[in-house]
């Protein structure tokens, strides 16, 4: 098969196997067959019947329609604690053991959606996909829905959602707080 | 082959079951805007379109054409806004509709894989449901179909042709 129509082969079997493959490395490997790779992509995804989505995908959904964090609804999900994570990422990238709060931090802010998650870095994607045993889409793709939307589109849940964050107690941050260049570059550096 | 699937998406609207019609489609929602930007953004495009299918769905819109058509609409629309500069973290516009003459990008392309590999024998359409519907390996088709790995290659082979064909005329 000529290049263009083995990645399309490969892409289009590895959906209908119900994984969830990045496209993007698929068609920078077409080089100038990109375009026509792209085309033929999405003209399948036009055509091809929808998958029946499992159980865990659709309880996903729910509750991010909720406003549950979905990063947190996956991690429980999951059985793994937050520290947990935070302790893979200190392992996997080495870090000295005095960053850890920052690490901690930097995670929190990412569960809670103040980190965009298409802005963490490559290799910490890979990681958070690995711990939280989930396709990296789902964990780039999915933050807590914003309440900043207008009143006529709010629902009821957005409503108690909304009681609930004003009863939680506010947190004080402060820019003094601690930062570290090398862990920011693992959670915003987009790269 | 979209029949019985629209048929699903009528019931889960009828039903009120916005979550798991929303998850029916990340597949699609987040491979398309991935294909379409090339980038991370992307992963924010994708966000966008699903808040704004579940705020049509909270408005309780109800639509003249299936529920796949307006979600590729929406993937169409929020991608162009997104390569236009314009904010896509917005609800779509007050009377938005995904059949809207007016709108150039309105066309609704309502093939299926049946309607695009129909002028191939019935052999090559059995092998393609097999690798992109059923997702079986080349080597495990041609075990199935009792043929050699290299007659299944060519039934890939004619059918990539023809998507490429349809994309030229397209």
């Amino acid at each position: 098969m000529a290049e263009v129509t083995r990645l399309f082969d490969e892409w289009a079997a590895a959906l209908a196997r119900g994984e969830q493959p990045d496209p993007r490395p698929i068609l920078a490997k077409a080089g100038a067959g990109a375009g026509e790779l792209a085309a033929m992509m999405e003209r399948f995804l036009r055509a091809r019947p929808r998958a029946e989505p499992d159980p865990e995908r659709v309880e996903r959904v729910r509750a991010w329609i909720a406003h549950e964090a979905p990063l947190v609804q996956l991690r429980t999900r999951r059985g793994v604690r937050r520290d947990e994570v935070v302790d893979a990422v200190m392992a996997e990238f080495e870090l000295a053991a005095h960053k850890r709060p920052i690490v901690k931090r930097y995670y929190h802010r990412l569960e809670s959606g103040q980190i965009d998650p298409a802005r963490i870095s490559r290799r910490l994607l890979v990681l958070l996909a690995r711990v939280l045993d989930a396709p990296a889409a789902v964990v780039a793709t999915w933050r807590p829905r914003p309440l900043d939307v207008s009143p006529a589109f709010r629902s009821a849940s957005d409503v108690v959602f909304a009681q609930r964050a004003i009863a939680a107690p506010a947190r004080a941050r402060t820019d003094a707080e601690e930062d570290d260049e090398e862990v920011r570059a693992l959670f915003v550096s987009g790269g | 082959m979209h029949d019985a699937r629209d048929a699903e998406d009528a019931h889960l609207l009828e039903r009120g079951d916005h979550a798991t019609l929303i998850a029916a489609y990340e597949d699609v929602v987040v491979q398309r805007c991935l294909i379409a930007t090339r980038g991370n953004e992307g992963y924010d495009v994708a966000q966008n379109v699903f808040l704004r299918l579940l705020q049509e769905l909270d408005r309780g819109r109800r639509y003249t054409v299936p529920y796949r058509v307006v979600v590729h609409k929406v993937v169409d629309w929020t991608v162009k806004e997104h390569f236009a500069g314009r904010p896509t973290d917005v609800a779509l516009p007050e009377g938005w509709d995904p059949v809207d003459e007016s709108d150039p990008y309105a066309e609704v392309d309502d093939s299926d894989l049946d309607a695009l590999w129909a002028d191939l024998a019935e052999g090559d359409r059995r092998v393609l449901d097999l690798r992109y519907v059923q997702g079986l390996e080349i080597d495990e088709i041609a075990e199935r179909l009792g043929k050699t790995r290299n007659a299944v290659d060519q039934a890939l082979h004619r059918a990539h042709d023809k998507l490429r064909t349809l994309i030229g005329d397209g």
